[in-house]
This record gives C-alpha cells, sequence and structure tokens, in this order.
C-alpha cells in the first residue's frame, strides 16, 4: 500500500472526522440558543411516551399514511439508509480491520447492499429531475447531496474488496469522497440525523401530552371501528374531581 | 383597549426589516428545528388537501408553502444560507409586496390542519411554521381584511363577532324562555355569574348571532343531568383568532379572560362548547400564550355529556335520530386536541345508524374551511375548489347528516354540501343529544 493511500484511509479521515465533529458541536450550541418553548397545561397523555413513539416512528411504516400507501418509497428509503450505514462502516473496516473483508461472504454482502443503494440513489435522483413538485424544491444542495451518495456508494461498492495490491485508485477515491463528505456534510442537507431527534421529540412531546401519540394501533384499524370504544368508557366514571 | 395591541400596516416603514427581527426575536426550537429538518424529500404533498385537488400545481404542496418562510429563514439565520444563498435557495423578501405575496400563501393556500406534519418522515411541523408566519405578518399589518377585522373585534369586544352584553344576555334570556315554554319546566335555567358551579360553560359568539338553539340544547342537557352551572358575563367566547393570525399576544389575551372568568366565579372547571379552534386554543395553547398556569381542568362538552350518559344521569334513545350519520373530525380537535373516540362514543349513544367517514380520525381532512378560511372570503374560490377531497369522503359515506364537534368545520362543510349540491346536512353533537335525550319521567 502506498504512502499516500495510507494517509488518505486514516490521518485525513481521522482530521476530517474531528472537523465534522467540531462543527457539529458548534450547530449544537447555536440550535440550544433557542428558547425551548414551555408547557402550562394539565398532559392528557405522556409525554415520554409521545416523545418515544414520535422518535420510533421511522421503524413504523405502518403509523403514517404517506408510507403505508407507498411500501415502495419505504423500502427504498430503508434500502438506501442500510447502503449508507454499510458504506460508513466499510470506511472504518478497511483501514482498522482488514481481515473482516478478506471473508468474501462479508464483501459480496457489504456489495450487495451498497450496490442497491447506488441503485436507490439512482431512482431518487431522477425523481427528483422528473417529478415537478419535488424539482421546484430542489435546491442546488439537495441535487449535489445526492449525486455525491450515488458516487460514494459506487466508490464503496468498489472499494470493499480492499485490494489495494491490484489496484489503488478504488479505495483513493472512496476515502478521498469520504474525506470531503466529513466536511460538507455539516453544511448540507444530508445532516438530518442531527435534527431529527429535535424534530421528533417536539413533535413527540407536543402531541404525547395531549394524548395524540402514541397512536393505537387498532384506531387505524377501520374493521375495529364499532368494538374498540367501549372499554374506553371506563375513563369517563365519575371522574370529575 | 386595542392601541398598540393591533397593529395596522404601514407603507412608509422598512416592513421587511421589521420583518427580519421579528422572526429573530420570536422564534424558538421547536421552530428552527421544523425550518432546519426538511430533508425535501416530497412525501407531504399527498397527505395536503390542496396538493391532491390540485396535482399540477407544485406550488400546492406543504414543502414549498413552508420553504417560502424557510429560505428567508436561511438567509436571515442559518450558516449556508448567509455565506452561500444560492445554494440553498435561501433570500430575504424584496419588499412589502413580496411579503403580501407570502401572506397569500400562509393564509390562503393553507388551513394549518398539520395532516402533513403528521405525514412527515422528519416530523416537521409545516403547520407550525405557517401559523409562525402568520403571526409576524399580522404584527406588521399585512393580514387578509377578514383576520384583521375579527382581530379588531376580538380586541375591542372580547368576542370576535362583536356581541354586546346586551344582545349576549337577551339572546340567552330569550333561549330560557323557549326552553321553558317547550319543556314545560318553570326551573330551567341558563344562568350567568353564578359563583361556585360545577363548571363554567364557554360558547362560541356564532351561537349567540346565529345559533341559539345550541345553547338551549347544552342548558336542556344540564338540566336534565342536575348540573350546577354558569355562564360569565365577560369571559364567555372561548374562541379565539390569535390560533388564525398566529397573534400570541392576542390569544393570551383572549384565553385569559376565559381562564379569568372562571377563576372569580370560583367555577370548578371549564367546559368548551362544540368547537375545535376553540377548544384547541382553550384547552392547550391558550394558557402557553398567556403564560398563565393551568389550575382548572378544562374539558369540552362532549366528555361532559359522555359523563352524564355514563353515569346515568341522563337517558338518551338512539332510535330518535334514525337517519345515517358520519362524523367528520375536526383537524384542531383530534389531531391537535386529541379527542378522537369520544365523539363517536357519544354518536353510538345517541344515533342508530353511524357510517364512519374514510379517512378517519387522525387522517380525516379538513373541511377546506379551517385555519380561519372561512373569514378570508379573497380566497373562497380556492376552498371550495380544494373542497372536493371532503366532498369524495362525505360522498361515500351516504350518510345524510354530517357530524362534527366544530362550529366553523359546520359552516366549511355546509359551504360544500351546498357548492357541490350534495343532499346532506350539518348537525353537532349536542343537536343529537338533545334530540335523542328522554325528557319524560
Amino acid at each position: 500500500m502506498s504512502n499516500f493511500l495510507r494517509i488518505l484511509e486514516s490521518e485525513v479521515q481521522i482530521a476530517a472526522l474531528i472537523f465534522m465533529g467540531t462543527v457539529y458541536i458548534f450547530r449544537l450550541i447555536w440550535m440550544f440558543k433557542f428558547k425551548s418553548p414551555k408547557e402550562r397545561t394539565f398532559p392528557e397523555g405522556s409525554e415520554r411516551a409521545g416523545i418515544a413513539y414520535s422518535l420510533i416512528n421511522v421503524a413504523m411504516p405502518w403509523a403514517m399514511e404517506s408510507t403505508r400507501k407507498k411500501p415502495g418509497f419505504y423500502a427504498q428509503f430503508v434500502i438506501f439508509h442500510i447502503g449508507v450505514a454499510a458504506a460508513i462502516s466499510a470506511t472504518f473496516i478497511i483501514p482498522y480491520a482488514p481481515s473482516v473483508f478478506k471473508i468474501k461472504a462479508v464483501v459480496l454482502l457489504f456489495q450487495l447492499v451498497i450496490g442497491a443503494a447506488f441503485i436507490v440513489g439512482l431512482m431518487r435522483l431522477y425523481r427528483r429531475i422528473i417529478n415537478p413538485s419535488v424539482r421546484l424544491i430542489s435546491t442546488l444542495d439537495d441535487y449535489l447531496s445526492l449525486i455525491l451518495m450515488i458516487l460514494f456508494f459506487a466508490a464503496g461498492f468498489l472499494a470493499v474488496p480492499n485490494k489495494y495490491q491490484k489496484a489503488e485508485w478504488p479505495l483513493a477515491l472512496f476515502f478521498g469522497l469520504t474525506a470531503f463528505f466529513l466536511i460538507y456534510v455539516p453544511f448540507s442537507k444530508i445532516c438530518h440525523y442531527l435534527y431529527y431527534p429535535f424534530t421528533r421529540f417536539f413533535l413527540g412531546k407536543t402531541i404525547g401530552h395531549r394524548g395524540v401519540f402514541p397512536v393505537k394501533r387498532n384506531l387505524m384499524s377501520n374493521k375495529f371501528d364499532r368494538y374498540e370504544r367501549y372499554p374506553m368508557r371506563d375513563r369517563y366514571q365519575g371522574d370529575s374531581s | 383597549m386595542i392601541e398598540g395591541r393591533l397593529k395596522v400596516y404601514e407603507p412608509k416603514t422598512d416592513n421587511v426589516k421589521k420583518f427580519l427581527d421579528l422572526l429573530s426575536q420570536r422564534i424558538n426550537r421547536q421552530i428552527v428545528s421544523s425550518m432546519v429538518g426538511c430533508v425535501h424529500c416530497g412525501m407531504c404533498a399527498d397527505s395536503c388537501h390542496y396538493a391532491l385537488a390540485r396535482p399540477d400545481d407544485p406550488t400546492m404542496t406543504p414543502v414549498w408553502k413552508a420553504d417560502q418562510i424557510r429560505r428567508i429563514f436561511k438567509r436571515h439565520l442559518d450558516w449556508t444560507g448567509r455565506i452561500f444563498p444560492w445554494w440553498v435557495h435561501a433570500r430575504y423578501p424584496a419588499d412589502d409586496e413580496e411579503l403580501n405575496r407570502l401572506k397569500n400563501i400562509v393564509f390562503g393556500t393553507c388551513s394549518a390542519c398539520r395532516r402533513c406534519t403528521f405525514n412527515c418522515p422528519m416530523g416537521v411541523d409545516t403547520a407550525a411554521l405557517i401559523s409562525f408566519t402568520r403571526g409576524l405578518l399580522t404584527e406588521i399589518g399585512i393580514v387578509p381584511e377578514g383576520i384583521f377585522n375579527v382581530c379588531r373585534d376580538e380586541w375591542e369586544t372580547g368576542n370576535q363577532m362583536a356581541v354586546t352584553e346586551a344582545d349576549y344576555l337577551e339572546t340567552l334570556k330569550w333561549m330560557k324562555e323557549e326552553l321553558q315554554a317547550e319543556l314545560e319546566i318553570s326551573e330551567i335555567e341558563i344562568p350567568v355569574d353564578k359563583p361556585d358551579c360545577d363548571f363554567m360553560y364557554v360558547i362560541n359568539p356564532r351561537e349567540i348571532k346565529f345559533d341559539p338553539r345550541s345553547i338551549a340544547n347544552a342548558a336542556k342537557i344540564f338540566h336534565f343531568a342536575g348540573e350546577r352551572w354558569t355562564l360569565p358575563s365577560w369571559g364567555w367566547d372561548q374562541t379565539n383568532f390569535g390560533l388564525f393570525s398566529g397573534d400570541d399576544n392576542l390569544g393570551g389575551y383572549k384565553a385569559k379572560n376565559v381562564y379569568e372568568a372562571a377563576k372569580k366565579l370560583h367555577a370548578k372547571r371549564i367546559v368548551i362548547s362544540e368547537c375545535g379552534h376553540g377548544y384547541r386554543a382553550t384547552r392547550w395553547e391558550g394558557y402557553n400564550w398567556a403564560n398563565y398556569d393551568q389550575k382548572l381542568p378544562t374539558e369540552s362538552v362532549i366528555v361532559m355529556l359522555l359523563r352524564y350518559i355514563k353515569e346515568g344521569r341522563i337517558k338518551v334513545d338512539p332510535a330518535r335520530n334514525p337517519e345515517p350519520v358520519t362524523f367528520h373530525d375536526s383537524c384542531n380537535i383530534a389531531r391537535s386536541g386529541g379527542l378522537i373516540e369520544e365523539p363517536r362514543w357519544a354518536l353510538d349513544y345517541v344515533c342508530s345508524d353511524f357510517r364512519e367517514m374514510h379517512p378517519n380520525r387522525l387522517e380525516n381532512f379538513c373541511c377546506a374551511g379551517g385555519g380561519g378560511l372561512l373569514s378570508m372570503a379573497e380566497y373562497r374560490p380556492l376552498r371550495l375548489e380544494v373542497g372536493k377531497i371532503k366532498v369524495d369522503q362525505l360522498k361515500a359515506t351516504g350518510a345524510k347528516l354530517v357530524c362534527t364537534m366544530c362550529h366553523n368545520c359546520v359552516d366549511g362543510l355546509a359551504d360544500l354540501i351546498k357548492h357541490y349540491k350534495l343532499n346532506m346536512k350539518v348537525v353537532q353533537v349536542l343537536d343529537l343529544a338533545a334530540n335523542a335525550l328522554i325528557t319524560e319521567k
């Protein structure tokens, strides 16, 4: 392995990671500078349960009409994000645990996951260009973030076999992109995972306090309409104090 | 009373600067998270009745509407938008004309029903962003005339329809006499300012002006339940245009009138008549707007009704309401209020042919008149057009009556029924309950 690739895989990544972490800390400080609204009403439900429900909502495709009615779109989301996790894992496995990718089955599994994510990325880019509603709201950041992800998946697909003896360029491309990503991500929409806990926390807290979240599963199934009501009537028995 | 509170448009002021200053002052962490959290996935489009009714118009999607304030936020407060505005569509509004366009978007193309919020994978509260923007525009007087007029009435008279105290008391007296004659019970009362009651009842001024029968229905039920109740002579209006205008000061003022009236009368609880935004404002938002810690239980009259039935304090006969009935969930009561099953349980007791509307509960579509749109005449044609989504829902039920527990929805639905020539009538839960009430001994 050349010295250039060794430094790129290790020192450069660490430096970029520290940069990203530092920017994230500043970003969080910035977020916490804004006041959080105070709740002054009696609760009807549990804020904690609402927050928990809201946070795990992403893993419950049946919970939202938007994901329930579009299972294909939800499957794309899952594949894409598993691909992201696999590609990020590869950036640590290659320099620090290279023996893992000596197992052919592991390499094939990673290539399968990252390759599927690559295809989903292309589908998402096509949708962003073709769908007038999505095109209208798309910024240069939206396009670049998606294109970068597609390139990252492609590079990851080629890099995971870790055959630097044959050719170093797939690894150089993969780690070069990773370093760029780590620096660019805090300023792009890709860092939405940093905000997800905030948006979901506030929605879950507000709606959980009012007893709307967690949504009871059977309330959403219309065939139970007439059966689900009776047990809950007890709530109104002599509780006027 | 309204000096300095109701803001009027001042063309000679630098309104853009004022708008931006207000944005910086008022924004909180919850709003910031929804500003920065959107990934532009477009999933919200299919949840919005505007976007569904106008599929070829990309400016009808919730994300596009939210982006109109988001781009200002990014330019003004967000890192990337301040340094590379062209990269993320960040932009300051150029002039008052642009602020006026923003007004037409946030007031005219969104009823803040929160359906998109519940369908956003990120949990972005687009309705909260719309309300926040409305509040900023209201503060600089760039607001639809209808909203402005109602806000003025609320500041000046303490109620949204400028009902005078004399009119209010006269209507209550008239309803009491009607009830006494109808039921031949001379003891039946509609008390005002009676201290130490079990609850203080607060109503919608629409009930005084256009639908006094709803007060009589409530009084009839309370009488047969043996309830000690009262209306206040001040602070009786539970509606609140602070919710529609985004003006938290007005919201706090209106809500505090109610809370203080209950305190003054030593009422044990506050009961809110059937009204969507009134329920949300009085039960939930009002305490926060007014910085007023809740001291008394505050609940909907439908919860009281259920309690009476459950405790056997009143008897009802569902056979007296034989016509097929469907239920329309008010957005403010279901998604933002948490009363979802309660009206259904009540209907199950008081009518014999209930038919669920689909989708329903948290997924129900807005009546198209929410968010104060009924008071903004300039947006009526679009409101009626996008109401087609609701009309399709109504038609599919085959019901003759559509029941709702919101006065705003009553008018919104009645408008749609008239416009689309449906063979339906809008009623409220208490209408059906009063009809089903067994008054014979």
